[in-house]
């Protein structure tokens, strides 16, 4: 039965998409944009700009001093934050509805007015902070390089998921305060956006108020479209053997999946999930359990609209275990669920997960919100978000079977391994 | 027509706010049972809320308590390990354990139309597991595994360390929660159920429901699942107040390789005992709490050493910490410290009444955002039992929080911060950063691999 959660919208002169959801019983309202652009957008030599300016819209805009974002936003008791991932960039703040008026008059003015105040001061004041978060994400923390070595083997050089959205520190480094403004003008602008408001807002209150604050943003040309990722799945198996100082040996398989937004995408993911979610999947069951050659297991979809997604299945070696017995594992897992496909009753329990996860998702304006944006932004219908749970319940065991076969194969896989120098050397 | 509004608009008053009310029942085995309903919270957390102060466990088995939680859903009296995750995940329900130094908390979250077979469930574990061997042995192995884990986490390492400087080797909070090699490997299922036996029991349970309660007995549900539990355990010792080691000092714990030094630096905190709680959290959005806190203008938007560092004021049930956490660039990590502790000791001369008011404003007008989802409420409850405080202490700290002046928040820090010494503990690249700190000259440098 889909959900009733109410959905308005409209879409401005400027080409600004807004969506509204009221709901009343809560005193807060949750402020959520999306950008159309992300990492997939980046050409070479620019990757990491996407997400540099997650950082630089916190900096000032024409009449929004520096540091100004947050404390005013703060003291009205927002929570605040941004998000950049492959497919787009995510602006976001929740707080009580009195508040409306001043969160969207700061998003406008950044959308509008952001490049008054990036200089180069703060552009490198914000490439050290970036910096830092690299070190702090990815460089200082076992396996923290994994998904970057994985999409490179994954995908051809020049795809637009061969890379990162934290990028390359040299192109950050090369980068002028002009290539900045220049990217800054290609991608945000009023008609390259939606706007979502959830919570305690009248629709027509909410409309008034994204038009007094958006309405005067002229729209920008229509940005270039992301190179098109259109690919099948992978049809060999590359390795990446890495040895290291790292606590457990640990393996991480990946797969290229079918595009968002089909039933094959959904379908897949609840492949991935009958393999290595929740206690009662496949993968936790035998390497976990009952052979006890794992320390953990996990893994799942990551959905994606460029064309292709992927997935990962993710094994961690029981101490003074071969690693190979893992991968030998999980390669033999695999294919039993390609070939034998799966039963009535474990579909049934993923589809319950995934209603749970949803239904969580949606639990709070600002969920709410993200989602609305997601499935305006990247779908054109955020009606979607009422929707979601029945299409995934709508998926057969034959569908399961059918995604697995075409896309989760073991002879189709890309691997990253870890092993510590000295489970290596006991090998060599 | 359209015009550029060049200042913020003004913000309206929020709209008065408490946090949710409950209605309190008892099972019939005696246990309080507390219903949160929120409607329109489609997924509900019922949460077993137990005191189990690790004060309880023995001295050379320490983890105990948190296998002991771990393995409550490996294997019923009824099922299975692998039967019962297959019949909870069928419910669309997820479970999970959580052991902290004062109580056990057994929770699951699940849509409210599977609420009634997956609290059956939840019971089956709390009330009757197994603890067979296999699953013991396991869950031994997979702690072993952690620790490994833990060790290469340049986090958890300094968390540790901080732990085990800051209090007196007498008290247990230096040492970690769930076990060092050296308690864990020899346990047994043998262990595991005689501390089940005489530390878990409905006398020193509560149970939380949270939740669109809508059309449903949750009260009802409960007791059919939980009311016929019947155990030998007797009331739970008191957890002692925790032992504090004063004075200035610095702990380096080499982790070859760092490309960032982690940094975790404090003292003694109050608890929720401390009238000026609130007034202390006060503080502390001021100092650290947030990206605009005077430590984080500083070490991030000026100076660019961080992604972010952020302060806090943490507490148990009994004796808190005041604490400064995060990781800056290896060769700055000196002059971080240095910054950081300036900061940090300039706060002791106050803070200003903007300042605060900006503070209060946001801690006040944040919290129906805390509170929105059904199991945040939940998580809130669980973590007032344990600390022992009343079950809406949320309200109690907002009021504080309304109450504090610019001095009381002065105050309130100046009594922890700084008094008795800070401790500095930084866990990176010895080699590179040991001469950043003994150019500090900040007491004793103690060095740990």
């Amino acid at each position: 039965m889909p959900l009733t959660y109410p959905i308005a919208e409209q879409t401005l002169d400027n080409g600004l998409r807004v969506v509204v959801s009221s709901d009343r019983a809560v005193p807060i309202v949750a402020v959520n944009l999306w950008y159309d652009v992300g990492s997939r957008h980046e050409p070479p030599g620019l990757t990491g700009f996407a997400h540099l300016f997650e950082h630089l819209m916190f900096q000032g805009s024409r009449n929004v001093a520096s540091g100004q974002h947050f404390s005013l936003l703060e003291t009205a008791g927002a929570s605040l934050n941004a998000s950049t991932f492959f497919d787009r960039t995510n602006y976001f703040e929740s707080l009580p509805s009195g508040g409306l008026d001043l969160a969207l008059w700061l998003e406008a003015d950044r959308m509008g007015y952001l490049l008054d105040a990036v200089n180069q001061e703060n552009l490198d004041n914000q490439r050290d902070v970036v910096k830092e978060e690299k070190r702090q994400s990815y460089d200082n923390r076992p396996y923290g390089d994994s998904y970057e070595r994985l999409v490179k083997l994954a995908f051809p050089a020049d795809h637009p998921y061969a890379h990162m959205t934290i990028g390359s520190m040299a192109d950050l480094d090369a980068a002028s305060v002009e290539d900045v403004h220049a990217f800054f003008r290609k991608y945000y602008g009023p008609n390259n956006a939606v706007l979502t408001i959830v919570g305690d807002v009248g629709e027509e209150d909410a409309f008034d108020a994204a038009k007094r604050y958006f309405g005067h943003l002229p729209a920008i040309p229509t940005p270039p479209p992301a190179a098109d990722g259109t690919i099948g799945p992978l049809t060999e198996v590359l390795r990446d053997d890495v040895v290291s100082d790292v606590p457990s040996d640990l393996i991480t398989m990946m797969f290229r999946l079918p595009v968002d937004g089909t039933p094959e995408l959904d379908a897949a993911g609840l492949a991935l999930d009958i393999l290595a979610a929740g206690q009662s999947g496949r993968l936790n069951r035998r390497l976990v359990r009952d052979e006890q050659i794992a320390q953990s297991v996990s893994g799942g979809a990551l959905p994606l609209i460029g064309g292709v997604s992927f997935g990962t299945l993710t094994g961690i070696a029981s101490d003074g275990l071969d690693l190979q017995k893992v991968e030998d594992a999980l390669v033999e897992e695999v294919e039993k669920l390609a070939v034998d496909g799966i039963t009535d009753d474990e579909l049934a329990t993923v589809q319950a997960q995934a209603e749970r996860d949803w239904l969580e998702q949606l639990a709070t304006c600002a969920g709410r919100a993200d989602e609305i944006s997601h499935h305006a932004l990247l779908f054109g219908d955020p009606n979607r978000i009422n929707t979601r749970i029945d299409q995934v319940r709508a998926i057969t065991t034959e569908q399961v079977q059918a995604a697995a076969a075409k896309w989760i194969r073991a002879e189709g896989r890309v691997q990253v391994t870890y092993r510590r120098t000295e489970t290596a050397g006991e090998q060599a | 027509m359209n015009q550029v509004l060049t200042t913020p608009p003004a913000v309206g008053a929020p709209r008065p706010w408490s946090f949710p009310a409950a209605t309190t029942t008892t099972t019939s085995a005696g246990t309080p049972v507390h219903v949160f309903d929120r409607p329109g919270q489609y997924v509900a957390t019922v949460r077993v809320t137990i005191a189990m102060p690790l004060i309880a466990e023995p001295r050379e088995l320490e983890g105990v308590a948190t296998i002991m939680s771990r393995t409550l859903d490996e294997g019923t009296q009824l099922r299975s390990a692998n039967e019962f995750a297959a019949a909870l995940e069928r419910h669309g329900a997820a479970y999970g354990v959580d052991v902290s130094s004062d109580a056990l908390h057994v929770e699951i979250s699940v849509p409210v139309s599977h609420l009634a077979p997956a609290v059956k469930l939840l019971a089956e574990a709390v009330t009757q597991p197994a603890f067979n061997q296999a699953d013991v042995g396991r869950h031994v192995t997979i702690r072993l595994g952690e620790i490994n884990q833990e060790r290469a986490n340049a986090g958890y390492r300094a968390r540790e360390a901080f732990a085990a400087h800051l209090f007196d080797p007498s008290t247990r909070r230096s040492r970690p929660t769930a076990g060092t090699p050296d308690t864990i490997r020899p346990l047994t299922n043998v262990q595991v159920a005689s501390f089940y036996r005489d530390n878990i029991g409905p006398g020193r349970a509560q149970i939380l429901f949270a939740g669109d309660a809508t059309g449903v007995d949750v009260a009802g549900i409960i007791d059919d699942a939980f009311g016929g539990w019947t155990s030998a355990a007797g009331p739970a010792l008191e957890t002692p107040e925790p032992l504090y080691v004063p004075g200035d000092r610095v702990v380096l714990v080499d982790r070859p390789g760092s490309v960032q030094s982690q940094l975790l630096i404090g003292c003694a905190g109050p608890d929720r005992r401390d009238p000026a709680w609130g007034a202390a959290a006060v503080a502390n959005h001021v100092v650290g709490g947030t990206i605009t806190s005077r430590v984080d203008t500083v070490l991030r938007e000026e100076k660019g050493y961080t992604y972010g560092t952020r302060t806090s004021f943490t507490a148990p049930r009994k004796g808190g910490t005041f604490s400064l956490g995060g990781a800056v660039r290896t060769e700055v990590t000196g002059a971080a410290i240095g910054d950081a502790l300036r900061i940090l000791r300039e706060a002791r001369d106050g803070l200003t009444e903007q300042e605060v008011q900006e503070a209060k404003d946001s801690l006040i007008r944040t919290a129906p955002l805390r509170y929105e989802q059904a199991d945040s409420v939940a998580q809130q409850v669980g973590s007032n039992i344990a600390n022992g405080v009343p079950v809406d202490f949320a309200d109690t700290y907002l009021t504080q929080i309304a109450a504090t002046t610019a001095e009381a928040a002065s105050e309130a820090y100046r009594r922890y911060v700084g008094i008795n010494g800070l401790l500095v503990v930084v866990v990176g690249e010895a080699k590179d950063v040991r001469d950043q700190l003994t150019a500090l000259d900040l007491g004793e440098l103690i060095e740990l691999s």
